[in-house]
């Protein structure tokens, strides 16, 4: 089933705006590798399910994979033939907000030949540009 | 710490700022803050690729031969990442004593794999990749060696062999690394689950909701 909210505070947002980059959540935490969006977008929940699909379809009951995002933003959409007006419509899907450098997806206890298969496959999916990371520098 | 350690030469920044900075790393090197110990912190800059090599192989503390004049001793205490937070454009280095006790995180290096990991849809989940120790930093050692070949289920920090003079600060019990079991997924589940799309339940409408029908009697409502 495709992520969303289990409550939500308000049924409706307004659409904002991507600016900068991602300060927060933009390195492997989990995993050891990692898949990372160079570019701002609204990825759906569709996507994102639609990514997990794919990487465990071909690892097949290896390794673990961590999904970084979660889709927390209704976005609505007005139905087809219809005038405008009348109110903001009813939520169409519900998306995460994507900065450059965000980590979308992690991947733990495979080599990294597998994981590199198996995030491009992830990548696939999204509609953004991503690279393929490892873990960084510590101290 | 089983080697040397390593010296690495730096000049002292008379310019600070963003726009130096930055020109310091198109020029291949590092800028970088020395301070601790009571005395003024210091602004230098290093060479890039040095500086990194030593930080892959694990040196925590770093000799720095500041214009080729005094050596400071002085451990590594945070890194600074770029926008994609991966490369390394800034470091903080404390003034220390080889005889004074500090805490550091020490990488974990794991070897062996253990034999209920090689069972079909068994996975080895490594729960930390480095462990935070207390020790003197002469004794901070550059890894910690973890042998997975004898484990069961789980290996804990408690069943870590840690050099002399080195005290684990993690809780005993905490998990380094497990097994995990995974299920193998159902589609037609899935597909199923998918058709049965609900939306979310919004905070305080239920209430007000019951409120309106029950005549201000109190909801049961969560």
């Amino acid at each position: 089933m495709p992520l969303m909210p289990k409550r939500i505070k308000f049924r409706k947002q307004q659409r904002g705006r991507l600016r900068g980059n991602a300060t927060r959540g933009n390195y492997v935490s989990f995993g050891d590798f990692g898949l990372q969006a160079l570019e701002p977008h609204w990825i759906t929940a569709r996507q994102i399910e639609a990514g997990r699909i794919a990487a465990q379809r071909f690892l097949r009951r290896q390794g673990k994979i961590y999904i970084r995002l979660f889709p927390d933003k209704p976005v609505s959409k007005k139905p087809l033939e219809t005038r405008m007006g009348k109110g903001k419509a009813d939520t169409d899907f519900w998306a995460a907000r994507v900065k450059p450098g965000t980590m979308l997806f992690e991947i733990a206890g495979v080599p990294e030949s597998l994981a590199k298969e198996a995030m491009a496959r992830v990548a696939h999916k999204m509609p953004v540009r991503c690279r393929f990371v490892g873990r960084r520098l510590a101290v | 710490m089983s080697h040397e350690t390593p010296t690495i030469a730096a000049n002292q920044r008379q310019q600070v700022g963003t726009r130096y900075a930055r020109r310091l790393r198109q020029a291949g090197r590092i800028p970088a803050v020395i301070y601790g110990h009571g005395k003024d912190p210091m602004a230098i800059e290093m060479d890039e690729k040095e500086t990194l090599t030593q930080l892959h192989m694990g040196s925590h503390v770093i000799n720095i031969d500041v214009d080729g004049g005094s050596v400071e001793t002085c451990l590594v205490k945070d890194l600074q990442f770029g926008y994609l937070g991966d490369n390394v454009i800034h470091l903080d280095l404390t003034r220390v004593n080889l005889d004074e006790e500090v805490t550091v995180n020490v990488q974990l290096n794991f070897s062996g794999s253990p034999e209920a990991s090689k069972k079909p849809g068994n996975i080895l989940v490594f729960d930390m990749n480095e462990l935070e120790v207390r020790c003197k930093v002469r004794d901070i050692p550059e890894e910690i060696k973890v042998d997975l070949g004898n484990m069961l289920e789980s290996y804990n920090v408690g069943e870590l062999t840690l050099p002399d003079g080195v005290e684990a600060l993690t809780e005993p019990e905490t998990s380094v690394a497990r097994i995990q079991f995974v299920q193998e997924e159902d589609l037609d589940q899935e597909a199923a689950e998918i058709e049965g799309d609900s939306s979310p339940e919004v905070i305080g409408e239920s209430d007000a909701k019951a409120d309106g029908d029950g005549g201000g009697e109190e909801s049961s409502s969560d």
